[in-house]
Order: structure tokens, then C-alpha cells, then sequence
């Protein structure tokens, strides 16, 4: 059973006093911290460009400060201050996108979706960005986040996902979910669920499709996806994302400059996601389902061999 | 440092015969440096609790130059003061130089980096809060321009410093009364007046003096906190391109002097 949120929160401010807590409205995130060293939780109310600027100050002076805000919000709106305050000056501000992430908040529409976040954060010099795909996976990255030099961005979406099995976590290198020599799906968050179902749909088919959960968007493993590249027929990213600056194009840069395989980026394609409905009807819509990676897969296979 | 008010004059003209000299070899934001001077000369050599020989002690007063593009009036103050070179603010903008165009905390002395306005006073309001959290006595001045306050993430940390009482935190405004078009009053702009009201409407305990008295400028920053458990505002209403006539009348934002600018720029200076 995986630590809820503010427990892991108040684990890492116990095992180092620099750590402290800032919320733009988050309260619950950062429950644990105001409890038990209340002049380390700074509440902002909803100011996320505050939020990032006090942030900055306090890493200044030798804090490691958590900025919680709703992923589209956090990263947007602040943008600039994370750029500029956190990342030019290197500053140890961890950036937590702690709801809203994804298609999350599916019917409640566009401005709350979170779709653009790994795509801004990875544009930025030396920030590290983290999309867990569970609990256990974010408190582990929670705790490699903490004791990296220098800013980081985080989206946390909780949950248990099925499937995964014994998972091991190092911040940078991509775990393998599934082994597979016939295509490989790379993915990361809530969709390496349905990767590994697809992964389920393809094998039912004889086709064995290597799942891997990159749950490091950047620095990006590059080594898992040349080596994806080499021994697969293609590949296929998943990604309840943009497809423009996400996952889908940093492999895309690393397989414009050594190509060995075919790419199919499954992701929002530059659209917004403007249908009323829930996450699931969504994702369905938009081809992020296990279903269109399994036609990914199969168009993949269908291409003549190199 | 603290020097008497005759000192602080001489450090203020000084401070401005070095902005002339940056703006006689490199592009420079003249008009906003020159209407610094007197904060500038009052808080490093007056005011602030610094060494010079240690730029990094850690119980220092910090400074958020929020204006950043204004930084050679404070290069201009760590020339004088031994932190940087004599001669080094003439490197200003040169390439590899430590003195860049906005304040950066590669440069000795600078403790954030700016440039982008609108930034300083959050990053002020998280220092002031680390050093409650440490139980450290330093204090935190950031320096706004007059338009900079038309940013509202400004409004944002003032509400922010005054919600946690943060009397050890202090914002001086530079009151130039001019922004990038110099030609055009910042009340024309976009109006920033009641200046002070604001501050004291957001919970900050405010007041006004002239920016270029220095005794008056003295007494204010002594007076600090101004009122227990708010942040205080001081409104410094100053001239931009205080000092030379022909940059007092072009309101100059953006300067690169030629020779004979530069050499009639430093006359009025009694240079």
C-alpha cells in the first residue's frame, strides 16, 4: 500500500530541514508539513506566479521548497518564473503538479485539462521532469527529486495501476514493463495501464510489444529508446499529452538524428480535447486507448522491413 | 558602513560619475541608474547590514534589485565599495564580463537574479520568510521601478508580505515617473498613483520622501520596521537622469553617450 501524498511530503521534511512546502490553494497537499513544522507550509492562496517567485527566494537561501498548484495553472501561468527565477538561477524548487493533470478533469473542459505540461517543463535548461504513473512511483520519485541539485517538475495523479508488477525506479533510466522484440510502446503516468493492456491485445495476436515506462521525461533515456529502436520493428509513445514537445517528440529528436525504426506518436494531435466526456470517452476520442495503440502496432508491423 | 551624510553625498555623485562612464562605452539604462544614486549610496553605504570583504556572508542584509536593468547604479556602489574592481563597472556588457546588462548573481554583491520585471518581490517575500523559518535577523530590501508595480504579480507578493507579517521585509520604489517611452508620464501610461495608498491598502505600513535627500532618505530607512508586523513601503520620488541636465529633459531610459556627451555629463558632475 503506497504512502498517500502529504505523508511522503512529511517524510522528506523530516529527513532534511531545508524542505518546506509552498500551496497555491492546495492545502490537503501539504497537510502533513503545516501540522507538524507549520512555519515551513507557505500558503499563497491563488497566485501561482507568487508562489514560484517566493519559492525562488527561499531555494536563495538554502531551501528546497515543493510548489503545489493544478497542473495546467502551475506551469502556465508561472511560466516565466519557473524559466527565469528557478531554472536560470538553478535554484532546487520543485515544481508539483499536484491535480488536473491530463485529461483528468476530462468534462470540466479545456482550461482544466493538463496536456502541455512535459512539453514546457522539458523546454527548460537543466529541469528535470518526473510523470509517475502511480503512488509508489511518486513517492519514489518524490525522494530522488529531493536529493537532485536543481529545479524539477512533478505531476502526481495517485492511483494504483494494475499490471505493473514488481517495478524497480531510477530517476533518468526507463523501466521495462514488458519485454517485447516485435514494436515497443513508451509511455508514461496513468497510460502505461493501457499499454500494458494493449500489450495484453497484441500478444493474444503473436505479436510481443516491449512496454516502457519513461517515467523520466527529461533527462531522457536515451540509451532505452535507441535500443527499442534497434531491436524492435518500430515504435509507438503514448501519451495523455500534446503530441507537440512531449514524449512523442523527444524520441522523435533522438530518432531524427539516428534513425532505425519507425515512429507513431499516440497522443492529443495539436488539438484541443473539446468534447464533453469523461477521461475514458477522451481518451478514446483523442487515440490515446490501448486499442489505438494496438492499430499503432499493427500498422508498424505492416510496413515493409528495412 | 555608516558613513555621515556628506560622505553618502560624495558616494551618490560618485555613483553617477561611474553610470555616465558605463553609458560613455556601453549601452546602458542611464535615466533609471541616475534617479537610484542616493538609495543606492544610503543603502550600501549606510543602511544595510554587509561586508564587503565577505559579499556572501550569510547573515548579510539581502538586496532584490527587481529593476535589474538599473544594476549599474549598483555596480557603480561595489566599485567604490572593493567588492568589484575599480575600474571593473567599465566592463559592463563586455563579453565574458562578470557585469552583464540585468542584475545576475554572477556578479559579487548580487543576491538575485532579474531582469524581468515584476519578479523581485515575490523572491524578496521568499527570503524574508527563510529567514523567519531560520531565526536569522537579516532583513530584505527589494528595489521596484515606479512602472514595474504595473505588473500584477507584484500586488500578488504585497498582499502575500503583508498576510504574513512580514516586518522584516522592505520595498523601495524608485517614483522616476518615467518608463521605457520617455516622452509619456507613467500616469499617462497606465496610472500607478495613489502609489502609497496602494501599498497601505494591501496591509504594508507606507510612506513617501523625497528620493535625492539623503538625510530624509536616511531617517526613513532607520526607522525600519515602520509600523510592527507589516512590511513597509517607502515611495522614493526621484528625477530620472537626476544629475545631468540634457538626461533629466529626454526623461532617458536607454542611453549610450557619445565623447562629448559623456564629457559634458561628467562636468555637472564636478568631475
Amino acid at each position: 500500500m503506497a504512502k498517500a501524498y502529504p505523508d511522503v511530503l512529511l517524510d522528506l521534511a523530516r529527513e532534511n530541514p531545508a524542505v518546506c512546502a509552498v500551496s497555491v490553494d492546495c492545502g490537503g497537499h501539504i497537510s502533513g508539513v503545516a501540522r507538524e513544522f507549520p512555519d515551513r507550509a507557505i500558503e499563497v492562496g491563488i497566485a501561482e506566479q507568487n508562489a514560484v517567485g517566493i519559492a525562488a527566494g527561499l531555494a536563495l537561501c538554502g531551501k528546497v521548497p515543493f510548489v503545489h498548484g493544478m497542473v495546467p495553472f502551475i506551469t502556465m501561468r508561472c511560466f516565466e518564473q519557473i524559466r527565469t527565477d528557478a531554472a536560470y538561477q538553478h535554484l532546487s524548487v520543485k515544481i508539483v503538479g499536484a491535480y488536473s493533470g491530463g485529461l483528468e478533469q476530462g468534462p470540466w473542459g479545456c482550461t482544466h485539462h493538463g496536456v502541455e505540461d512535459v512539453a514546457l517543463m522539458r523546454l527548460i535548461p537543466g529541469m528535470t521532469v518526473v510523470m509517475p504513473a502511480d503512488a509508489w512511483e511518486t513517492e519514489q520519485a518524490m525522494h530522488a527529486i529531493a536529493a537532485a541539485d536543481g529545479p524539477a517538475y512533478i505531476q502526481i495523479r495517485g492511483g494504483a495501476l494494475p499490471l505493473a508488477g514488481e517495478r524497480t525506479f531510477q530517476l533518468g533510466k526507463a523501466s521495462v514493463l514488458r519485454e517485447g522484440r516485435d514494436v515497443a510502446i513508451l509511455t508514461y503516468g496513468p497510460l502505461v495501464g493501457e499499454a500494458l493492456r494493449a500489450a495484453e491485445i497484441l500478444a493474444a495476436e503473436g505479436v510481443e510489444a516491449r512496454v516502457l515506462n519513461v517515467h523520466t521525461v527529461k533527462p531522457l533515456d536515451r540509451e532505452a529508446v535507441l535500443a527499442a529502436a534497434a531491436e524492435t520493428r518500430g515504435l509507438i509513445t503514448l501519451e495523455e499529452h500534446t503530441v507537440v514537445g512531449g514524449l512523442g517528440s523527444a524520441v522523435a529528436e533522438v530518432l531524427a538524428e539516428r534513425p532505425v525504426a519507425p515512429l507513431r506518436r499516440l497522443g492529443l494531435q495539436d488539438v484541443f480535447a473539446t468534447r464533453t466526456a469523461s477521461r475514458g470517452d477522451l481518451l478514446r476520442t483523442y487515440g490515446m486507448a490501448a486499442e489505438d495503440a494496438v492499430k499503432a502496432a499493427r500498422e508498424l508491423l505492416a510496413l515493409d522491413p528495412k | 558602513m555608516a558613513e555621515d551624510i556628506d560622505a553618502l553625498r560624495e558616494r551618490a555623485r560618485r555613483i553617477r560619475v561611474q553610470v555616465i562612464q558605463m553609458a560613455g562605452v556601453s549601452d546602458t539604462h542611464a535615466g533609471g541608474s541616475l534617479s537610484l544614486a542616493e538609495i543606492t549610496a544610503a543603502l550600501y553605504f549606510r543602511v544595510l547590514r554587509w561586508d564587503p570583504a565577505r559579499p556572501d556572508w550569510p547573515d548579510r542584509d539581502r538586496v532584490v534589485l527587481s529593476k535589474g536593468h538599473c544594476v549599474p547604479a549598483f555596480y557603480a556602489a561595489f566599485a567604490e565599495a572593493g567588492v568589484l574592481g575599480k575600474d571593473e563597472p567599465l566592463e559592463h556588457l563586455a563579453t565574458d564580463s562578470r557585469l552583464p546588462g540585468h542584475a545576475n548573481r554572477k556578479t559579487p554583491g548580487i543576491d538575485a537574479t532579474t531582469g524581468s520585471l515584476g519578479h523581485g518581490l515575490s523572491m524578496a517575500v521568499g527570503m524574508a520568510l527563510a529567514a523567519r523559518m531560520d531565526g536569522r535577523p537579516w532583513r530584505t530590501f527589494v528595489v521596484l521601478g515606479d512602472g514595474e508595480v504595473q505588473e500584477g504579480s507584484c500586488w500578488e507578493a504585497a498582499m502575500a508580505a503583508a498576510h504574513y507579517r512580514l516586518d522584516s521585509l522592505v520595498a523601495i520604489v524608485d517614483r522616476n515617473h518615467y518608463q521605457a517611452p520617455g516622452h509619456i508620464d507613467t500616469e499617462r501610461v497606465m496610472a500607478i498613483e495613489p502609489l502609497a495608498a496602494k501599498w497601505e491598502s494591501f496591509g504594508w505600513a507606507a510612506c513617501t520622501v523625497d528620493g535625492h535627500d539623503l538625510p530624509a532618505l536616511v531617517a526613513a530607512l532607520e526607522a525600519l520596521p515602520f509600523a510592527p508586523g507589516k512590511p513597509s513601503a517607502l515611495v522614493a520620488d526621484t528625477v530620472k537622469g537626476k544629475g545631468v541636465s540634457f538626461l533629466e529633459d529626454a526623461h532617458a531610459h536607454y542611453s549610450r553617450l557619445n565623447e562629448a556627451q559623456t564629457q559634458a555629463a561628467l562636468k555637472e558632475l564636478g568631475e
